[in-house]
């Protein structure tokens, strides 16, 4: 047995290649996670809809996808869809299997966040004449997204760290970056415990990071530019007329 | 008295407006049914509020008293007979005719039972929200909340939340936010069920203090000696049918029917 250690594969040849793929697997993660939220809050939507037929055809979407596995989905998109005439790129096959895949299970907690808002809440923005849309976007969406908040971070950790399935199709992100180096070292064990670190390197300050937002969210600490120059000025105009 | 009469007026704000002058009752409900899954539960009601009066709807749980109030801003649609706020068609023969329900129900605020604040703003953010969404500039309805905050007493709690606030703290946010769009009418569904007495007693001061200013309101209640205290007229319900109104001495002093009689005399033994 070799007694050579991590320090015998030359790393520093590899940076760059460590470094693009790195880039790529932040890429999978940021366009598969927006795609995934904006489908599965339309699912959601749909879901929670009046029209039987989208309901049906909404929930059917979330079985499926729910029952899969994306390592399935992944192939279906790249080879597939491929096989059929629709090559679709690297890049495009492995979002697309990420968002469909995660806009499932997104859309279940999504719509338990929502169902989770009371009803009184409703009833209280129609009775002050808030529309439909007025309402959910300033009453019902800013609680249901309290309550949805940690099931999603949880999901996002969760998606970062499935983009290393991708290298089933060669994306280039880190794992199959890791597989290349490790095809030309033949250190397979130091190569994937550092590929292992970097996703730990990348998922607890990320997951931190977002338990750190839930929590500020839950302090009702104001987010926007907009918001805080109105508490700033309710404050100001409070403290002017009390006491002194 | 048949379902469809009036209380008569007997308090007009001394605004001078055209409305005012000529008395047009703020609300006018007139033989209003409403069914849940086939159960009726309201049955031919009438109902007539002038500007300034004070009417308080009793009877006992179930009965369909805030029914009968959800319907006035329709958050309950009757499926029969007429309603008309401030002089407007709300609803004719059992159809909504109402063009806009969101002015609507800006000319009629609401206070309920459970105060439904909303939890992720702010006291003074719960009061602007409604102002700014119906085009009130964000400054004005600051200035409009803050006024509101310290008429409940409350302007040192604006920047509070509500699950940071006493449950009587939260109902006198709530009818200031009611307030906040300067309606023609306020209702109050059962405004003080959930309160200890304290924050009752907190809750019925700013409610008697609206009634000083002349406000129009309608309450549901199960206070009766606040009832008897501020209102001008009270309306006994019971199994969806209003059996007796008329001012408030008349009905609670010598009620005419027996139901209310009995309602009246086991309130007081409460």
């Amino acid at each position: 047995m070799s007694s050579a250690g991590p320090l015998d594969v030359p790393w520093g040849d590899y940076l760059p290649d460590l470094w693009d793929g790195l880039l790529r697997t932040v890429g999978f993660t940021a366009v598969s996670f927006v795609g995934a939220v904006i489908l599965g809050l339309a699912v959601a939507l749909l879901r929670l809809g009046r029209v039987r037929p989208t309901r049906i055809l909404a929930a059917a979407y979330t079985e499926l996808f729910k029952n899969v596995p994306l390592l399935a989905i992944i192939f279906v998109t790249y080879f597939g869809l491929a096989s059929a005439g629709l090559r679709l790129g690297v890049f495009e096959a492995g979002c697309l299997s990420l968002v469909l895949f995660y806009a499932a299970y997104l859309s279940e907690i999504f719509r338990s966040a929502i169902k989770g808002v009371h009803h009184g809440q409703q009833e209280a923005a129609s009775a002050l004449g808030l529309g439909r849309i007025a309402t959910f976007g300033h009453v019902i969406l800013p609680q249901a997204v309290r309550i949805a908040l940690p099931g999603t971070n949880t999901m996002l950790v969760d998606l970062l760290k499935s983009t290393s399935l991708l290298v089933t199709i060669s994306a280039a992100e880190l794992m199959s970056q890791g597989r290349l180096i490790a095809s030309a070292t033949f250190r397979a064990l130091e190569v994937y415990i550092v590929i292992a670190v970097i996703y730990f390197a990348l998922c607890y300050p990320l997951s931190q990071l977002l338990l750190w937002l839930e929590r500020l969210i839950h302090a009702g600490v104001p987010l926007t530019p907009r918001r805080r120059r109105r508490v700033k000025m309710a404050r100001a105009l409070l403290a002017a007329g009390s006491p002194s | 008295m048949s379902a469809g009469s009036g209380v008569p007026s007997t308090r007009t704000a001394g605004n001078g407006n055209a409305a005012a002058a000529i008395d047009i009752p703020v609300v006018l409900v007139e033989h209003l049914s409403k069914s849940f899954d086939g159960r009726l539960v309201l049955d031919d009601v009438g109902l007539e509020v002038h500007r300034g009066n004070i009417v308080a709807i009793i009877g006992q749980s179930g009965g369909g008293k805030t029914t009968l109030m959800r319907c006035v801003n329709l958050l309950e649609r009757p499926d029969a007979g007429s309603l008309t706020v401030a002089g407007e068609a709300v609803i004719t023969n059992g159809r909504v005719v109402c063009p806009d329900l969101a002015k609507l129900r800006q000319t009629v605020g609401m206070v309920f039972q459970r105060f439904n604040l909303f939890p992720h703003l702010t006291a003074v953010e719960n009061i602007m929200l409604a102002p700014t969404r119906a085009g009130v500039p964000e400054a004005e309805a600051l200035d409009r909340a803050v006024t509101l905050l310290r008429r409940v007493r409350l302007a040192h709690r604006g920047m509070a939340y509500p699950e940071q606030m006493s449950g009587g703290e939260q109902q006198r946010v709530a009818i200031a936010r009611a307030l906040a769009l300067r309606p023609s009418v306020l209702l109050f569904d059962e405004p003080t069920s959930s309160l200890d007495p304290e924050s009752t007693g907190e809750v019925l001061r700013v409610m008697r203090e609206l009634a000083e200013d002349g406000m129009t309101m309608i309450l549901v209640t199960h206070e009766l000696p606040f009832a008897s205290e501020v209102a001008d007229h009270v309306v006994f319900v019971d199994g969806g049918r209003i059996l007796e109104q008329g001012r408030t001495r008349d009905v609670l002093d010598r009620p005419r029917n027996a139901r209310t009689a009995a309602f009246i005399a086991g309130s007081a033994a409460h």
